[in-house]
């Protein structure tokens, strides 16, 4: 049983090694990386599922995985200073994932970044990522309209997609 | 007499209808607590991390004086209004630990055989100590607005240690009256 348990922990920190070195390295910034890995849940089971993972490893080593990688870079972010997430972000939006303007504005208008944190965890931190998202939003809004942004060809929605 | 017999039967069974419910709500509350400690102290390292890093973004400077460098009063006035809701989220979620903290000790020490009155009376001078403090913090932001929030670190650390020390020792009343409790 321990063996058992051992090997499936063994699986899951190979799959997670296997997902920053592969995936997440090549992504420009915690920001980027945050978006891609909460695109990889199912938003009506909650379960995360990435086909390249999953083959490579167990559905649920993958799934473990994920989770994991997505809490971690869920917390960093919602914890750091408000100096930093307005760094990651104006690189998001420099990275060009979307046209600057329509994500600036989708972002501040219909709040899509409330898909972003993970699900169970402190509900403080979550709405304290969510206020300094809006503050960091309202900064990098403002600074872009003095100075727009260029595109970058490595974003994350350029990714090939975690295909189901 | 068959109407008495049924009255009194009908008030026999809300009785036992109302030990059920009173059973029932110190079950959840039980669950409710057990939930609490095990994200408290399974990962206790972690979670006193993480809520020294939550006050020290909620309380502390170095966001406002970030936010002041921008040099926009729209900007300041987001980020402190943010900022007090935020905070009085903090404190209301500090009430909440408290009070199921306190709800649950309550319940142990009701069953427990042995009550050291030294431990009861700490734990309810904690109580009480960590609930004025929330209403004073509260009262404070309330009345002052955001920019109370500066320098309020020290005050709101404070706060969070004093809930740790409370829910370590209602963890400990746990253990006690699991003890004496089998003991009977």
């Amino acid at each position: 049983m321990k063996t058992h348990k051992a090997l499936a922990s063994g699986a899951v920190e190979d799959a997670l090694r296997d997902l920053r070195d592969r995936t997440l390295a090549r992504l420009d910034g915690d920001f980027a990386r945050l978006v891609y890995l909460a695109s990889t849940r199912d938003y009506n089971s909650g379960r995360y599922e990435h086909d390249g993972l999953s083959f490579r490893f167990t559905k649920q080593a993958a799934e473990q995985a994920l989770r994991s990688a997505h809490r971690e870079v869920f917390v960093s972010l919602a914890l750091s200073t408000l100096k930093h997430l307005v760094a990651e972000l104006q690189q998001y939006v420099r990275s060009g994932c979307a046209q600057p303007a329509e994500l600036l504005t989708s972002w501040t208008d219909s709040e899509a970044y409330r898909v972003l944190p993970p699900a169970q965890d402190d509900p403080l931190t979550v709405k304290l990522f969510m206020s300094n998202v809006k503050i960091a939003l309202a900064i990098v809004g403002r600074s872009w309209r003095e100075d727009p942004p260029g595109r970058d060809p490595l974003c994350a929605s350029q990714l090939p997609p975690p295909a189901r | 007499m068959t109407g008495t017999f049924t009255l009194l039967a009908i008030g026999l069974l809300l009785i036992a209808l109302l030990a059920v419910l009173l059973r029932r709500t110190e079950s959840v509350e039980d669950e409710r607590f057990s939930q609490l400690s095990n994200d408290s102290f399974s990962g206790s390292l972690r979670f006193e991390e993480r809520w020294k890093d939550i006050v020290e973004r909620i309380f502390g400077l170095e966001d406002l004086d970030f936010v002041v460098s921008q040099g926009s009063k729209e900007l300041l006035r987001l980020f402190l209004s943010e900022r007090k809701r935020i905070a009085l989220c903090w404190l209301s979620e500090i009430r909440n630990q408290a009070r199921t903290a306190m709800r649950f000790h309550v319940s142990h020490a009701r069953r427990s055989r042995k009550v050291v009155a030294l431990l009861e009376l700490r734990v309810a001078l904690d109580y009480f100590s960590i609930r004025l403090k929330c209403e004073l913090i509260a009262f404070v932001l309330l009345l002052r607005g955001p920019v109370a929030l500066r320098g309020m670190v020290g005050q709101a650390s404070h706060l969070a240690e004093q809930l740790r020390g409370l829910l370590e020792v209602a963890s400990q009343t746990e253990a006690f009256a699991g003890k004496t409790t089998t003991q009977q």
